[in-house]
């Protein structure tokens, strides 16, 4: 496909014997694109080796146009993005001023005036406007999560990489966050994992998911919820035809099946349903796509 | 309410905003009950064309003062000797220019030394020992992973990671060897100034074995590479051998040919830039 603002092409990583990632060929356009998949099936993976933290050992990664690989390229890409790893630790002694304002200065703003302005905006824009001056270590961890979440948006990058972006953050300001990361969408192409399928179906129009560094599913999040269709239902007790049964808040069990059923009581499939019989579903093929 | 006014000089500094924190506070404390003196500022202001006060400005500006972190004396330091304030804040941000490291290895090089002095030529060979690997030893923490945490953001910005590298391993140097020089003093003979290049020669080894491993294991391999050199040497010779001319003059190229290898090899440079 052509046009796209990120490529991979048989893209395949390993760490030592154990293979994180194989023959990946993804092409992903602007807008919120949102990576599904258990711990350990290589999520992370694809994320560094998006935001250039990580080198391929097989395939060709390219970022608006330009190949990873190579340094020039690298450096260009690197000036158009945001990264939000999984973990990130902060010097000691640090405010959430000084640690933006510092990684500010690696993201070449030397004109102090110009930078300090974007940090406050960053900070803004997060919610910790209030919190600027706070020590971080003093923080809590969805403080600390918006605080990392806020140097990934300095200069309002074309590209953003953002790993498990709402963890530990209240439900208010996951919110906030989802309106700022669509509001970004418009004009930047947002790549981000989560567990939250719940942040998938708000934000995503597209997801992809990954099983043990292959890809399973790779299209629109509507026609991943459309494949539940007819699958989940609600009865007085788990059904041993089902592929996953829990037990809900009103006593009820939600049943998810491989197979469509006509004798139930159906509800309306959601995403996690969808992701669920996804996993649960091992007599496929392989990769579906759109 | 007093009878005393803003005289002209005070009011045309405080419309024209030149004037300190205090005088400013001061003239608003007046103005707030002195409806004279309001008169005349709005006056003043209005000639100034400066009627509308910009409260963005002002806020910026209060912001600025609470918020921006001030610099620690090492980062003024550095500024003072003509290193751009960006980078100085880039500099002194590592890990090895913290209180606790300097004072961590300042300690061990003062008790070598001291024991140097008021020892016998055991202890001079204890100070040839642990002198050069000090500053190597400060260079591997000042950019790694484990005492820079957040590192992997850093990875990903377009900020060289050469340069960086090498304006913190400068910083170290231009720290760490006058102070050790200084605290060798106390050493009897020239053995105070024999290890300048042997400890040039192993930073350089570091940043060359950074590109393949990481900082701290490099300059941990080369310390104890360094302390079996010296024992084996110490059985046969006096501290004096390391001060001839084939021997410097081979710690001279060591630190050339790595400070090559590092130079070719910085893209591969471990920790601040992928592995590889």
């Amino acid at each position: 496909m052509t046009g796209s603002l990120i490529s991979l092409r048989g893209v395949g990583r390993s760490f030592g014997a154990t293979q994180a990632l194989a023959d990946v060929d993804l092409d992903l356009h602007a807008g919120v694109i949102g990576l599904l998949g258990p711990n350990g099936a290589g999520k992370t993976t694809l994320l560094r080796l998006l935001a250039t933290a990580l080198p391929p050992s097989r395939g060709k990664v390219r970022v608006l146009g330009r190949d990873v690989e190579v340094l020039a390229e690298r450096t260009e890409i690197r000036r158009r993005l945001g990264y939000l790893p999984q973990e990130v630790g902060f010097p000691r002694g640090f405010t959430a001023f000084a640690f933006v304002d510092y990684i500010a200065l690696l993201k070449e703003w030397a004109d102090p005036a110009a930078r300090h302005a974007e940090v406050r905006r960053v900070l803004d824009q997060v919610g910790l406007s209030d919190a600027a001056t706070k020590r971080i270590r003093a923080m809590s961890g969805g403080q600390r999560r918006r605080v990392a979440l806020a140097q990934a948006l300095l200069g309002s990058p074309p590209v953003l990489i953002l790993d498990e972006p709402t963890t530990g953050v209240d439900p208010e300001q996951r919110v906030t966050l989802r309106t700022v990361l669509a509001e970004l969408a418009r004009t930047s192409i947002v790549v981000l994992s989560t567990h939250q399928t719940e942040d998938v179906a708000a934000l995503c129009e597209r997801v992809v998911v990954l099983d043990r560094g292959r890809v399973r599913y790779d299209g629109a999040v509507t026609d991943l919820v459309d494949r539940a269709a007819g699958r989940v239902w609600l009865a007085d007790q788990p059904d041993p035809a089902a592929t996953v049964s829990w037990r809900t808040g009103t006593g009820r069990y939600r049943n998810v099946a491989a197979e469509a059923r006509d004798d139930v009581e159906h509800v309306e499939p959601s995403l996690e349903d969808a992701y669920l019989l996804l996993r649960g579903d091992r007599s496929g093929t392989g990769i579906v796509t759109r | 309410m007093t009878g005393w006014h803003l005289d002209d000089e005070t009011l045309r500094r405080y419309v024209e905003r030149i004037d300190s924190v205090a005088e400013g506070a001061s003239v608003e404390q007046h103005v707030v009950t002195c409806e004279r003196c309001r008169a005349r500022v709005n006056t003043a202001a209005v000639a100034v064309d400066l009627a509308v006060v910009d409260l963005d400005a002002v806020w910026d500006r209060t912001r600025d003062a609470v918020e921006i972190p001030r610099p620690s004396v090492f980062e003024r330091l550095l500024s003072a000797v003509g290193l751009p304030a960006h980078e100085a804040r880039l500099v002194a941000v590592a890990s090895a220019f913290r209180g606790v490291w300097l004072i961590g290895v300042a300690a061990v090089i003062a008790f070598a030394a001291l024991a140097a002095k008021i020892g016998d030529t055991d202890e001079v060979w204890f100070f040839l020992a642990v002198a050069p690997a000090a500053p190597c030893l400060l260079v591997a923490v000042s950019y790694d992973r484990r005492w820079d945490p957040a590192l992997e953001p850093e990875v990903v910005t377009p900020y060289p990671a050469l340069r960086l590298v090498l304006l913190r391993t400068t910083a170290v140097l231009a720290l760490a060897l006058p102070a050790v020089l200084l605290l060798g003093l106390v050493v009897p003979g020239q053995t105070p100034f024999v290890w300048l290049l042997p400890a040039l020669g192993f930073v350089a080894v570091v940043l060359a074995a950074s590109t393949w491993i990481s900082p701290p294991n490099a300059a941990a391999t080369v310390s104890v590479a360094w302390l079996l050199a010296v024992w084996l040497v110490k059985r046969a010779h006096s501290p004096t051998v390391v001060l001839e001319a084939r021997i410097q003059v081979a710690f001279l190229v060591l630190a050339a040919a790595s400070f090559c290898i590092f130079v070719v090899r910085a893209h591969h440079l471990s920790q601040l830039r992928p592995r590889r």
